[in-house]
């Protein structure tokens, strides 16, 4: 299900006052958010950003493609380190 | 044998089935295609005369992806999700469900052929 068009994307405010600030300083310094949740618009082309996982901050560099998803997915929550492979060897 | 765009159309069919044999048409957009020919979709595929062939031909030629493109375009789609990393595209890379269903079991249209691992509590020894 997608999201009423009336409402626009959902784009959290002061992410997006920061990328603008950013913008205008020229400056291109990662921007630490927990803000997973907050839409990728075409503004966020470009620069970087620290998107919390729950534990630490994923390094994300926006390019044009990733415009439209969220912030979120590209930060995994989840780490799989495969299965053990112990089994086999305490049955040796 | 009736041919369009590189397929052959079952003969004995009604047309709105047969033009579902085309990748990338289902049965709304076969009914469709038939009201925009100005088809009967109930009269058999066999049946249908040149002009009509090639006018159905014609019409998905201009206004639909089909076939190959089609392919093509899904194919491109997820190689987008992969190269920008998302979560969609590691799961594509994983061949694991990508709409978040479980994974605990089931999703093994996905997944494919169970492996089974030795040593491991099967469901009825769990309970």
């Amino acid at each position: 299900m997608s999201r009423s068009l009336k409402k626009g994307p959902y784009v959290v405010e002061k992410v997006f006052k920061k990328v603008l600030k950013q913008k205008d300083s020229g400056s291109r310094e990662p921007i630490k958010t927990w803000a997973r949740a907050c839409t990728i618009v075409p503004e966020f082309v470009g620069h970087t950003f620290m998107v919390h996982n729950g534990k630490l901050f994923h390094k994300v560099f926006v390019v044009e493609d990733m415009v439209g998803h969220k912030l979120g997915e590209f930060s995994p929550t989840r780490m799989f380190r495969g299965h053990t492979e112990a089994k086999k060897a305490a049955a040796s | 044998m009736p041919r369009i765009l590189g397929v052959d159309l079952p003969n004995d069919k009604r047309t709105f089935v047969s033009l579902r044999y085309l990748y990338g048409i289902g049965k709304t957009v076969a009914l469709e295609l038939c009201a925009k020919a100005e088809i009967d979709p109930q009269t058999k595929a066999g049946q249908l005369t040149e002009d009509q062939l090639s006018r159905l031909a014609g019409i998905i030629e201009a206004d639909y992806v089909v076939e190959g493109p089609l392919r093509r375009q899904t194919q491109q789609n997820i190689a987008r999700l992969k190269e920008i990393g998302c979560y969609r595209g590691s799961r594509h890379r994983r061949g694991l469900p990508c709409h978040g269903q479980r994974t605990k079991t089931n999703a093994r249209t996905r997944k494919g052929p169970r492996k089974t691992v030795a040593g491991k509590k099967s469901v009825k020894e769990m309970r």
